[in-house]
């Protein structure tokens, strides 16, 4: 196979377009497929590129022209999947070379992207069985991956916007809808938006397929953060089964309110989280962490007035720097704000006042 | 030549592309102008005196109407743009609206974007500054008539071959025509003659009036055809002529010495200017009769070749089809007997778009424009600069030799035809300067189209080639001509003639390479689509280094929409004074406005001298420090940006606060995925810098909503990052007020939330209050009461 004539290919191609065999034709049409390891083929770069964005232009217009007819996704499929790898490579390649733009490359691959995605959202007259609604979620999920490799977000929410609406959601092909919600998992959590967040996340993990461990760490190093800013710490085993032990500590430090120790650990894995762009995610469960440091003192001190100085000298036993007593007034402020605590700050007696029931209600209760 | 001659020529019928002796092209060139100067004013004398109108199908007819006046006026607008861009930075003073430049901003920018780079008359060797101005307008006209209906006669090969009757109309076109173009166009070419900046005024109004008549005439509908033909080049000859003066303009003042030479080879072969003169207002006379003479089902007739166009490309064959034929029926009087309704079309087959013979490209590209890395940007650039630096027309007769229209050559043709411009309106000199539309427009679009048209250049007979080549053939032609050629018709009173029977050899000739031609192997051309792009990229300041020349301290500001004069930029040397003088005024005077156009000029004068140094670092620092304090955010972004970039070239001191301004920014945009990415990229180093290690505490602090701990960074900030975090302080101290009320029962203290807050004073803390809706308790207002206030702050 890897060593066919142009001839037995093209011969090939035809035979799928002609008996409308999108899957195989799409299969001949990617740069998977071992013709491209020709080496009559192997000119220089920026050819193959262009006659590959050729093809995308080409078959969105013959796309066009198949009204009523989807056979074809597959192949869209697949040449939107090399465009946009393409772009990917692209633009590695012009950075290393200290050229171009950064996200030029994939932007256009995304407006190329962007022309197929109208062509296959606007195709309202076929019936659900023939319409190339099928291949929207498809490339969204391209889309979203260049979104968020340059880090344009915002260009999301109309995607997302078109799916909401879609009535075909959920009848899509689960890797795509796994895909899917990764993304918008991922961007809800970015938003802040975190029991959605969660939602997504967690659809993704348990529907992804048993075998993509690796897309299964992906979505963990979201959905562990958004879990335990919602209270749900993950087990060792977890963490050790998808090695993904840096959240070790700060799962420990979250749930023990060791704020030197989850200091400690966000300091020693920070490029790490940095990377996944979690960090930021992760700082905020220094919130939670002050909240168990709190809930602590409150246990010890086994009443429901609070001397203020109590929690500085808790806060200085975690090597808090600098740390007054009017920063502890704020941060009680901001947990009593958040929901975290219930209770209130009595300014004249520098003491906080707890709920009697209840003070520290469940962080899954909370926000 | 020889490569020439090695083109296809597909189709017979069409003899320009034959040619394989640039000569021969040259002088259609030039004549093929005079046609079309002579339909457009014809059509404006009908215009203007409302002659009866053709008898012109309601089916023609309609659709003119219907895209004229916006197409025209498109035209022009893009005319004057491009024309306004070159000119712009000399007649800063000229009233049209900045609108006008806009949609070319690549012009004013690198340079790179494609479209425009090969165009303009900076690249243009031959047909020098005029033509890439008209390749614009026939782009629109070429839209604007795509889509109208074929006219009732069906194209055909027009049977009397152009070739045939070449020589006699070009007699005619020179006798005749020519004069008419000179009238028309006289009071544009006026301008360009005086040279100097201080003609500025003149371009607008000389376009304005050149313009002018064609929009009242494009309005009167049934005409507009008529004034579309004469509109273009009306239009096109007058924006070769101003597009032209900045250049002269810069050679007077920048190299006189070299100019000299540039203009020694004109005048030899010019009349003086007095003829000039005297020439210009004979012809004006003659244009006013001569147009009106043809016959109207002529008129006609060149209306249905042009509606049957459907492209750009037909409608510029369309237009060498015609010039030829309709000089030489004028020219034997066949005009006036022959029934014009029955004329075939010219024969209008699309050409083959992407399949050509393999070596006919890569010859292209090598000669072509200098090859294609080069690119039609980076040509242009190198004609910019060779202004000043090579303008000896020594070597005219080597350009007769090498058909290819180096940099040089094309410098050195454009130098003539600005002296022609300048000195004289002497018969070649306007056979030139007629020429310059027609092939100033196919080079655009040569640009536009890009490889297509390189293609093109050097193909003999096929249609789309034969014309490409003909442009070049032209061009390069006219580096003949201008050194040998000008002679030549100066000896022939400036009258454009040549040999019949050459024309008609050279056709033959390529009759025969055509046919050979077809036998090489086919290649597709993927390129098509990357060329532009990748001759873009590779075009940039770095490139095409300019120095300026200018010696002043202060200049005003003014966006750059065309190539930048080293007249008016200042060197290094001297914006370094500029700097410390702005800077000294600004600490005396603090005035934002004056400051800011200082520092963008100083930005612009080293962007376009490619200066990236320490000193680069230097300007945008302190113009965005200054931004910065003034709370100009448009400028202080900006100068992050450029800075970004040249502290990977330039590293300065300063990085640490800048890279800190950078993360405050990013909290005031609340942008967490800027500010990731910004986190990934600081080393240990840039963490360890005061600023950035204050921007990232206040960062946490923000992002915990420990607003004690912020408010105590605000007040601590370093270098001018309180300045920047004053842009929303306010929002958080909306937010924390919020959390302070909600938390503290039954009261706090005003003091508290002052200290808190980071308040300069109480008054301004009880402002600040008293505007959210904030409730004192009853007995002791200097206490919140915090109960009844988060409710109205619930509600407010």
């Amino acid at each position: 196979m890897a060593h066919i004539t142009l001839n037995q290919y093209l011969q090939q191609v035809l035979e799928a377009i002609d008996s409308r065999d999108g899957a195989f034709c799409a299969e001949m049409l990617s740069f998977k497929h071992p013709h491209v390891a020709n080496p009559r083929l192997q000119l220089s770069s920026p050819e193959e590129k262009s006659m590959h964005l050729h093809c995308i232009f080409t078959m969105c217009s013959s796309f066009q022209a198949h009204k009523e007819e989807n056979w074809a996704l597959p192949i869209m499929f697949a040449a939107t999947l090399d465009l946009r790898i393409f772009a990917n490579n692209a633009e590695q390649q012009l950075q290393s070379k200290g050229k171009g733009k950064v996200g030029d490359m994939l932007e256009k691959a995304a407006e190329q992207l962007m022309s197929c995605f109208r062509v296959c959202a606007s195709d309202n007259r076929a019936g659900i069985d023939d319409s190339k609604k099928w291949g929207m979620l498809f490339l969204i999920n391209q889309l979203f991956k260049i979104y968020f490799k340059i880090n344009k977000l915002h260009l999301c929410k109309p995607l997302i916007r078109a799916i909401d609406s879609s009535n075909l959601k959920d009848d899509y092909s689960t890797a795509q809808r796994v895909t899917y919600k990764y993304y918008v998992g991922r961007k809800a959590m970015f938003d802040s938006d975190f029991k959605q967040a969660e939602e997504y996340l967690a659809f993704s993990f348990t529907h992804c397929h048993r075998s993509c461990q690796r897309n299964k760490r992906l979505i963990l190093i979201y959905l562990l953060p958004v879990k335990m800013l919602l209270g749900h710490m993950p087990t060792h085993q977890l963490l050790k089964k998808y090695d993904l032990m840096q959240f070790a500590d700060v799962t420990k430090a979250v749930s023990e309110g060791n704020l030197l120790l989850l200091n400690e650990a966000l300091v020693k894995h920070e490029t790490f989280f940095i990377r996944c762009g979690i960090f930021l995610i992760l700082e905020k469960l220094k919130i939670i962490t002050y909240r168990n440091l709190f809930k602590k003192v409150y246990h010890l001190l086994k009443t429901h007035q609070l001397p203020l100085d109590a929690f500085l000298v808790a806060l200085k036993m975690m090597k808090v720097e600098d740390v007054d007593i009017d920063e502890v007034q704020c941060i009680l402020a901001n947990l009593i704000y958040m929901g975290h605590i219930k209770g209130y700050i009595s300014h004249q007696h520098q003491k906080l006042v707890v709920s009697k029931q209840n003070p520290f209600p469940p962080l899954s209760s909370v926000s | 030549m020889a490569a020439n001659a090695a083109q296809q020529a597909p189709t017979p019928n069409w003899p320009y592309g034959s040619n394989s002796s640039g000569e021969g092209q040259v002088h259609e060139n030039p004549e093929w102008e005079k046609a079309r100067q002579a339909l457009a004013s014809i059509s404006k004398s009908q215009n203007s005196t409302k002659t009866s109108p053709t008898n012109r199908t309601p089916q023609q007819a309609g659709p003119y109407q219907a895209t004229d006046s916006s197409a025209v006026q498109q035209q022009q607008q893009q005319y004057y743009q491009q024309w306004y861009q070159q000119n712009q930075q000399q007649y800063a003073g000229y009233p049209y609206p900045y609108n006008y430049y806009y949609p070319m901003p690549p012009y004013g920018g690198p340079y790179p974007p494609g479209q425009y780079g090969v165009q303009g008359g900076y690249q243009t060797p031959t047909t020098p500054t005029g033509q890439a101005p008209a390749m614009p307008m026939m782009e629109d006209q070429s839209s604007s008539y795509s889509s109208q209906p074929p006219p009732p006669a069906t194209p055909q090969p027009p049977p009397q071959s152009p070739t045939s009757t070449d020589p006699m109309m070009q007699g005619y076109n020179s006798g005749h025509i020519r004069p008419g173009y000179q009238g028309y166009q006289a009071p544009a070419y006026q301008p360009p003659q005086q040279q100097a900046p201080g003609q500025g005024p003149y371009g607008g109004p000389g376009r304005v009036d050149a313009k002018k008549p064609n929009n009242s005439n494009m309005n009167k509908g049934g005409q507009q055809l008529w004034q579309r033909m004469k509109q273009a080049p009306g239009s096109s000859a007058v924006k070769f002529n101003v597009q032209k003066r900045p250049y002269v303009m810069a050679n007077h003042t920048f190299t006189p010495g070299e100019q000299a030479p540039g203009l020694a080879s004109p005048t030899a072969t010019n009349p003086s200017p007095g003829s000039v003169a005297a020439t210009s207002t004979t012809s004006t006379g003659s244009a006013q009769t001569r147009p009106q003479d043809w016959p109207q089902a002529m008129k006609e007739y060149v209306q249905r070749c042009f509606t049957a166009c459907e492209s750009e490309e037909d409608k510029d064959r369309t237009e060498k089809v015609l010039k030829d034929l309709l000089q030489s029926r004028l020219q034997d009087g066949s005009a006036y007997t022959i029934d014009w309704t029955r004329e075939p079309l010219p024969d209008l087959k699309p050409k083959q778009s992407r399949w050509e013979p393999v070596p006919q490209r890569s010859q292209e590209n090598a000669i072509g424009r200098g090859g294609a890395t080069r690119g039609r940007g980076g040509a242009r650039l190198g004609n910019y600069r060779n202004v000043f630096s090579q303008r000896s027309p020594s070597s005219s007769s080597s350009h007769s030799s090498s058909r290819s229209p180096s940099p040089h050559s094309r410098h050195r043709d454009r130098s003539r035809h600005h002296r022609s411009d300048s000195g004289s309106q002497s018969d070649s000199s306007m056979s030139s300067d007629l020429r310059l539309p027609l092939s100033r427009r196919q080079q655009k679009a040569g640009r536009g189209r890009g490889a297509e048209r390189e293609r093109g250049r050097g193909a003999a007979g096929e249609r789309g080639r034969g014309r490409g080549k003909a442009n070049r053939g032209r061009r390069n032609m006219e580096d003949l001509s201008s050194g040998i050629g000008k002679k030549r018709k100066g000896g022939n009173a400036g009258l454009d003639f040549h040999d019949p029977n050459r024309e008609a050899k050279k056709q033959s000739r390529a009759a025969r390479f055509h046919t050979k031609l077809r036998t090489e192997p086919l290649v597709l051309n993927i390129n098509v689509f990357d060329l532009p792009n990748g001759t873009q990229e590779g075009l940039s300041w770095d490139e095409c280094p300019i120095v300026g020349t200018c010696q002043d301290i202060t200049k005003n500001y003014l966006r750059l929409t065309c190539a930048p004069d080293p007249a008016t930029v200042r060197p290094v040397s001297v914006l370094r004074k500029s700097l410390i003088a702005v800077q000294t005024h600004w600490k005396s005077n603090q005035d934002y406005l004056y400051a800011c156009e200082q520092m963008k000029s100083i930005r612009q004068d080293l962007t376009v001298q490619g200066v990236r140094t320490d000193f680069t670092v230097e300007v945008y620092e302190t113009h965005a420090r200054i931004a910065l304090e003034k709370g100009d955010h448009e400028e202080f972004n900006q100068c992050q940006t450029q800075l970004k970039a040249l502290y990977k070239d330039c590293p300065s001191d300063n990085v640490g606060e800048f890279t800190s301004y950078r993360l405050i920014y990013y909290i005031f945009t609340k942008n967490s995925g800027d500010l990731t990415t910004e986190l990934v990229y600081l080393t240990p180093e840039l963490r360890a810098d005061p600023c950035v290690a204050h921007a990232l505490e206040l960062r946490t602090a923000w992002a915990l909503g420990n607003f004690h701990r912020f408010f105590r960074l605000y007040q601590n900030a370093p270098r001018m990052a309180a300045y920047l975090i004053d842009k929303f302080v306010e929002r958080e101290r909306n937010l924390a007020l919020r959390a302070i009320i909600k938390t503290f029962r039954p009261s706090v203290p005003v003091e508290y939330v002052q200290s808190s807050l980071a308040f300069p004073d109480l008054d301004s803390c009880l402002v600040f209050l008293t505007g959210l809706g904030v409730i004192f308790t009853p007995s002791d207002p200097s206490k919140i009461d915090c109960k009844v206030s988060s409710a109205s702050l619930t509600t407010s």
